[in-house]
């Protein structure tokens, strides 16, 4: 329910939050990606099918708020893949190994979003992959994602309870394994 | 277990590759016109409370600002040659609210206050951009350094006519002039040379100033780069061009009126170069009051 919510939060405002604050500060370099690094954050503790669908919300939702005006789907497609790859990756690790799996997908994610940006929307490269926008989003996403397992209350946030059960959580021995 | 797990994310992303296809071959307006119905109000109410979280002299600073838009507007409408110019426009004024990624912003106005896609927008140094498309509440922006945008200009002094394209990389923009053996040189003014009906852009506002002249290898065309007099990562309050005022007489009047707080009767010029004489009268009655 918490999660729910959480997630409801997070396709409303996230996109707001990035075109009215973030990118209105003018931040050396660009500024970070704020939608996906909610999207990344948040996914570590969902499922990995809740986790893709929240991408896909978000991501639609930066789509289509208002100043965007490239190809609709785009970030969908793009937080889609992010935030299930980071819902089946991130273990119930140390916050060191989240921070990483963290930055690394949204390195892959914010390049991939540059390609399909220069390519469906002939944003040029050296826009769409902007090393600054770059940093910042992979450097806030690993930041976000330590200081949420720092938490102490995430094992029992947004899971399946008692998920070291085994036979309730139907993701449990993939993401251990994993 | 281990495909049902995956159903979700590949739905999605096939979902997510049509929405891409179809907007593709069809913009999916009604897409946007929700998005901007939904997101809109928030950051109407979002960019409302950074700006009430920034100072409550911002009341006074934006007072000023308008009052130095409205000055120089008109002194703009009094310098200027150009007997358009010296038709008065219908305008409404809005804050930016939203800055995007792609070349756009959104401004605080839209379809309520009668703006639609094609209009002018421009603040007190000079062109920001036009209207792309508008929602109830806030309308979508693209600014001349966008990389789709391409604006009809001209060089202030020689009327040599062009073409503006936007170079988002470094803030700039290219005029490539029709004529290959123009005069150009670093330091021209570029206004807008103004389209059919006003829309996209009205003619005369100013652009730019040319900062480097590019060499022509193919001497078809004549390029240079110029730097825009708006600060496209600073914006707070623009204007947005309605359309033209049935007479010019009463634009200027109105102009005075809040100018100098004087009541200035509205003659109505009959034709165009009536029309912009008695503009000029009435400018020069706010200037006497």
């Amino acid at each position: 329910m918490k999660a729910v919510v959480l997630s409801v939060l997070v396709v409303l405002l996230a996109p707001v939050l990035q075109v009215a604050v973030v990118n209105g500060l003018s931040l050396p370099g660009g500024g970070p990606d704020v939608v996906l690094v909610a999207v990344i954050a948040l996914a570590a503790l969902l499922r990995p099918g809740a986790g893709a669908f929240l991408g896909f919300a978000a991501g639609l939702a930066a789509d289509v708020a208002p100043p965007a005006d490239h190809t609709i789907g785009r970030l969908a497609l793009v937080m889609c893949l992010a935030g299930w790859v980071c819902a089946r990756v991130t273990a119930d690790g140390a916050a060191g190994r989240r921070a990483a799996v963290a930055a690394v997908v949204a390195l892959g994610a914010t390049l991939a979003g540059g390609v399909l940006a220069a390519l469906l929307d002939g944003t040029p490269w050296g826009t769409a992959l902007a090393p600054g926008a770059v940093a910042w989003t992979v450097g806030l996403a690993a930041l976000v994602a330590a200081a949420l397992a720092l938490l102490p209350r995430r094992r029992s946030f947004g899971r399946v309870p008692r998920s070291r059960d085994g036979s309730r959580d139907r993701y449990g021995r993939g993401r251990r394994l994993a | 277990m281990r495909a049902s797990g995956r159903r979700v994310p590949v739905l999605l992303a096939l979902a997510s590759a049509a929405l891409i296809a179809a907007d593709t071959v069809t913009p999916l307006e009604p897409l946007r016109a929700f998005g901007s119905a939904v997101f809109g109000g928030l950051e109407d109410a979002a960019s409302a409370g950074v700006r009430w979280a920034s100072g409550e002299h911002r009341v006074a600073e934006l007072e000023r600002e308008n009052a130095r838009l409205r000055a120089d507007l008109l002194a703009a409408r009094r310098t200027i040659p150009s007997p358009a110019q010296a038709d008065g426009y219908r305008v409404v004024s809005a804050h930016v609210i939203g800055f995007g990624r792609d070349g756009t912003v959104t401004v605080d106005t839209g379809s309520d206050a009668g703006v639609t896609r094609d209009m002018t927008v421009f603040d007190g140094d000079g062109l920001v951009g036009r209207i792309l498309r508008s929602g109830p509440g806030t309308a979508t922006v693209q600014l001349a350094t966008a990389s789709g945008a391409s604006i009809g200009a001209r060089l202030e002094g020689s009327r040599e006519v062009g073409l503006v394209t936007g170079v988002p990389e470094h803030g700039l923009l290219r005029l490539s002039l029709l004529n290959a053996s123009a005069e150009v040189k670093p330091g021209d003014r570029v206004v807008t040379l103004g389209s059919r009906d006003m829309r996209p852009y009205v003619p005369d506002v100013p652009i730019g100033t040319v900062v480097t002249v590019e060499p022509a290898p193919d001497a078809l065309t004549r390029t240079a780069l110029v730097r825009p007099f708006a600060r496209f990562t600073a914006l707070d309050l623009v204007t947005v061009v309605l359309g033209p005022l049935p007479d010019a007489a009463a634009v200027d009047a109105s102009a005075a009126e809040s100018e100098a707080g004087s009541e200035a009767g509205g003659e109505a010029g009959g034709g165009d170069a009536d029309a912009a004489k008695s503009g000029e009268k009435n400018q020069k009655k706010a200037k006497g009051a």
